[in-house]
């Protein structure tokens, strides 16, 4: 008898949300909009609309803001739940670093690659590029930090209580201008008329930069998190 | 589709192909990055100059550090 309401309880479940599903999706516009032809809205009017250069980060963080939103979002739960998992009261060494010469070559590299991460962050609405590019070649950084130096060097350096913060800090950058959208402009995460310069220079596209710099440096430091837990763990903490 | 085109098709599918098969998980990861820059060029011969980046920054760097540490926390389980 138990077994019996327990099948019909799942069987009921299960019929509940297929028809939400199929509800939810029932109620979605038709491609009439596609056929119109979206994509050439955006090639006509996307650098009028936006002053984004790059058309892909105008949809990005204009157009589809919110879906980029959401990315971040799955990047946040991902990292959470990584580190709820595999997180323990141990410093992780991998090695003891590699040998005196790889050492000094990537001495004199690191600052580059940091320097080509920032410009891909910044740049992101002028060349192709962008926060979640930018940010990965900036976790990059702190996974050769861990393999050629040593994970002590990059628990010294770069703590995992300053990439925390970097994480949440860029979240609420995103989080924040999408805010002042719905004070100045009347909608969220809708392009901040004000900041608009120039077409081509650093500074335009209204917030599209800002946003870039706030997920860059969300995806960086959630990836490099991420990395950082899985490595092997050896030594207890003891520096 | 000139023939460069071809080519790097032709190298694609081998590099898949390769790392299926190997049993060595190391040699898989490197056939699985070398697949990835493959890809980034075909990207880049499409003129999708974002993906190009995005896939060759995480899928021929990201992703073979993140399997990399991972094959070596089985290798340790197994030996202890």
């Amino acid at each position: 008898m138990n077994k019996l309401v327990k099948k019909t309880l799942i069987t009921a479940v299960l019929a509940a949300a297929a028809f939400a599903l199929y509800y939810n999706f029932s109620l979605l516009p038709g491609y009439q909009d596609l056929e119109k032809g979206i994509s050439d809205y955006i090639i006509t009017y996307g650098l009028h609309d936006t002053g984004s250069l790059n058309l892909i980060t105008a949809v990005l963080y204009d157009y589809r803001a919110f879906d980029s939103l959401g990315e971040s979002t799955v990047i946040f739960g991902a990292v959470s739940g990584i580190v709820l998992i595999l997180s323990r009261k141990m410093l992780p060494v991998s090695s003891k670093g590699l040998s005196f010469i790889v050492k000094r070559t990537l001495g004199i590299m690191t600052p580059f690659i940091a320097l080509f991460g920032f410009y891909v962050i910044t740049h992101g609405h002028l060349s192709p590029g962008g926060g979640f590019q930018g940010g990965v070649i900036l976790a990059a950084i702190s996974i050769i930090f861990s393999i050629v130096y040593g994970s002590a060097f990059d628990y010294r350096r770069y703590s995992p209580q300053t990439k925390t913060v970097l994480e949440t800090g860029g979240a609420l950058t995103f989080l924040v201008i999408g805010l002042a959208g719905i004070v100045m402009e009347g909608a969220f995460l809708k392009n901040l008329g004000f900041l608009t310069a120039e077409r081509g220079t650093l500074i335009s596209a209204g917030s599209i930069p800002y946003i870039n710099i706030g997920v860059g440096f969300k995806v960086g430091a959630g990836l490099a998190i991420i990395f950082y837990s899985m490595i092997q763990k050896t030594f207890e903490e003891d520096f | 589709m000139n023939i460069l085109e071809i080519i790097l098709l032709i190298f694609l599918v081998f590099s898949a192909v390769m790392t299926v098969r190997f049993d060595e998980e190391l040699i898989s990861i490197i056939f699985l990055s070398i697949f990835s820059l493959i890809l980034t060029a075909l990207y880049l011969l499409h003129k999708a100059a974002d993906v190009a980046l995005a896939e060759a920054v995480i899928g021929a760097g990201l992703n073979t550090a993140i399997f990399m540490s991972a094959i070596s926390q089985i290798r340790h389980s197994d030996s202890d």
